[in-house]
């Protein structure tokens, strides 16, 4: 039977999108940030009207660091039918950014869809964008620290890490050498009968 | 410690301002009708709305962060909550997301994808079934709510049948199904099947020809099909506009290309044509199941057979060394997924729901970025708005049809 881990994967890829296996999920562009609005600009003209997401991902030991990932797609902005729309275009453009000084030009003035989404990557990635209309956190509180979608943003967060346990959890409404009652006074009860019962 | 004027105030906070001839209000973010935490900024003049902006992050819970720290199956659990009136297809897109990478998605047995389509549909009709009953009691129309919540009930049923949950029953699986469905459960479905376009004709005599009905949703946040594109507005939003986008239709996957359904479509743009579009859709669901349920009756293998990926059926255990060692591995550290990156799209019930999944060789994904169908829909809202009564917010957001769970994951 033929398996998915033969050869057996070892290691880790600093780059996986440079050692992608042939998937036909889109076409593929990677360009520097500074031609980045042209070619959105570009692939819009050439009808790929939708700007259907905008994400990132934070490679943390390649450099550049990050990616921020436009995924576009080519759709009539007219009424059109199933058979009209058809199979439509898919670009994915990946646009490597800097981990020092993390910035991108905004395209909010070109699609207003990606309002939300840059102001989600820089409250989850700390990338900025140039030129964005209204640049705050959106999904973390105003006064939160630090970007939680980084890798080296520890899980649990700094902030959960730093907080001592509220006067209520450390305390236990049982003083310290109370005998134990109820349930668990019955079943040690009875192991302890048990145990007598056992031939020694 | 930080001084006040170091953060800069959320808007709306003030809840009530006066500037000139118009009033800045704030709805939510714990308003009944706004499904979940939402708080609607409006500026409005008399009561027309002349700007809107919407602050979200309420139930932001850090799931794409904590997908990355679980192994590749482990992950499905956090992921199916999500949209968590769609668990089953938020599950689904990330198993073929998952599939791809591994190479394995032309090895699926076909009855596992029916299972799947099958279950995806059902969890359609319930999602949809949410949305009319609380868009329902959002203008008022309670008696739809008890009666559509009678179908979903059933829906709920046949998934806690096959699922063993209903509401996250983490039931697909990287490779198949969990389990074959049991027995008896056609008959289920044949109830449900028969009963449904019953309930669907009285839903429609309660409120589509409802004049109440159609004067609170008749014009009102109408979206042209060149909005419908630049704000990225997917699924019963966008066909509404008259685009017939579906992503099942575009880029087939479960073998929906082998399935005879409709996309239904209206051309009006506004509240009440997304009202019938997902009407419509609730139609054509069943009518996919009834397909499904025809070739559920043939039986088959529900798992890819690749003892690495799948685990071992439970009998095997017991006498083979291998299988033993296979189960062994899967449980304490998972699979390894071939390095790379893969966008893969499904058809929610809520518009294109996708993930971008990044495998960096390691039996975790490295990266897990949803595309919130909900997020781009609601967004919309800010331009939308514009120019309706503030007591038509309530309309638009229940037409949009957002899930909190989704839009701030």
């Amino acid at each position: 039977v033929p398996s998915s881990q033969s050869p057996s994967i070892a290691g880790t890829a600093l780059d996986p999108t440079s050692v992608r296996p042939s998937i036909a999920d889109a076409e593929i562009v990677r360009v520097a940030p500074d031609e980045l609005r042209d070619v959105l600009i570009r692939l819009r003209g050439e009808g790929c009207t939708m700007l259907l997401d905008v994400g990132a991902v934070d490679y943390l030991e390649r450099e550049p660091r990050f990616d921020v990932v436009y995924h576009l797609l080519a759709l009539p902005p007219v009424v059109a039918t199933v058979a009209q729309v058809g199979m439509p275009r898919r670009v994915r453009v990946l646009a490597g950014v800097p981990g020092s000084e993390p910035r991108l030009p905004s395209v909010a003035d070109l699609w207003p869809s990606a309002d939300w989404a840059e102001r989600e990557i820089f409250d989850l990635f700390g990338i900025t964008f140039d030129g964005h209309p209204d640049l705050r956190r959106i999904q973390l509180p105003y006064d939160w620290q630090g970007h939680p979608l980084r890798k080296d943003y520890p899980l649990r967060g700094p902030a959960r890490e730093a907080t001592p346990r509220p006067a209520f959890a450390l305390k236990s409404n049982v003083p310290a050498g109370t005998p134990p009652s109820g349930r668990v006074a019955a079943a040690l009860q009875k192991q302890r009968e048990l145990d007598e019962k056992r031939p020694t | 410690v930080k001084t006040p004027a170091a953060i800069p105030p959320p808007m709306g906070v003030d809840v009530v301002e006066r500037i000139g001839n118009t009033m800045t209000l704030s709805l939510g973010p714990q308003h009944p009708s706004t499904h979940g935490v939402l708080q609607v900024v409006v500026e409005v003049s008399g009561e027309t709305i002349e700007r809107a902006e919407m602050e979200i992050g309420y139930l932001h819970t850090g799931i794409e962060k904590s997908a990355e720290n679980l192994f590749w199956t482990q992950a499905q659990t956090v992921i199916e909550r999500m949209d968590y009136l769609n668990p089953i297809g938020n599950a689904l897109c990330y198993v073929l997301a998952a599939e791809q990478l591994l190479g394995v998605t032309e090895r699926i047995p076909p009855r596992a994808q029916t299972i799947r389509v099958l279950m995806t549909e059902l969890t359609r009709i319930s999602s949809h079934c949410v949305w009319l009953g609380t868009h329902g009691i959002d203008l008022g129309a309670i008696s739809a709510f008890w009666y559509i919540f009678d179908i979903r009930e059933n829906v709920l049923d046949l998934v806690e049948l096959a699922g063993g949950a209903r509401m996250h029953p983490n039931y697909l699986r990287i490779g198949g199904v969990n389990g074959d469905i049991p027995a008896g459960y056609l008959a289920k479905l044949d109830e449900l099947i028969e009963k449904f376009p019953q309930r669907m004709h009285e839903m429609r005599t309660l409120l589509q020809n409802n004049p109440i009905w159609r004067d609170r949703t008749i014009d009102v946040g109408i979206v042209s099909p060149e909005d419908a594109i630049s704000w990225s507005l997917t699924g019963p939003a966008l066909r509404a506009s008259g685009i017939a986008y579906d992503v099942r239709k575009a880029f087939p996957y479960c073998g929906y290309e082998t399935y005879d359904f409709d996309v239904p479509t209206r051309t009006e743009g506004d509240a009440y044509a997304r009202f019938l579009v997902r009407l419509d859709e609730m139609d054509q669901a069943m009518r996919i199941i009834a397909q499904t349920r025809k070739r559920l009756e043939t039986p088959g293998p529900i798992m890819v057979d690749d003892p690495k990926i799948a685990p071992p059926a439970k009998e095997t255990i017991a006498i083979s060394m291998e299988a033993l060692i296979h189960h062994f591995k899967l449980v304490s550290e998972g699979f390894r997924v071939p390095p790379g990156d893969v966008y893969q799209a499904i058809e929610s019930p809520r518009g294109e729901l996708a993930y971008y999944l990044v495998s960096n060789g390691n039996n975790r994904p490295y990266r897990v970025r949803t595309r919130p169908p909900s997020m781009y829909n609601l967004q919309a809202l800010k331009q939308m708005a514009i120019g309706n009564l503030i007591a038509d917010v309530v309309v638009m957001i229940g037409s949009l049809d957002p899930v909190f769970g989704e839009v701030d994951r």
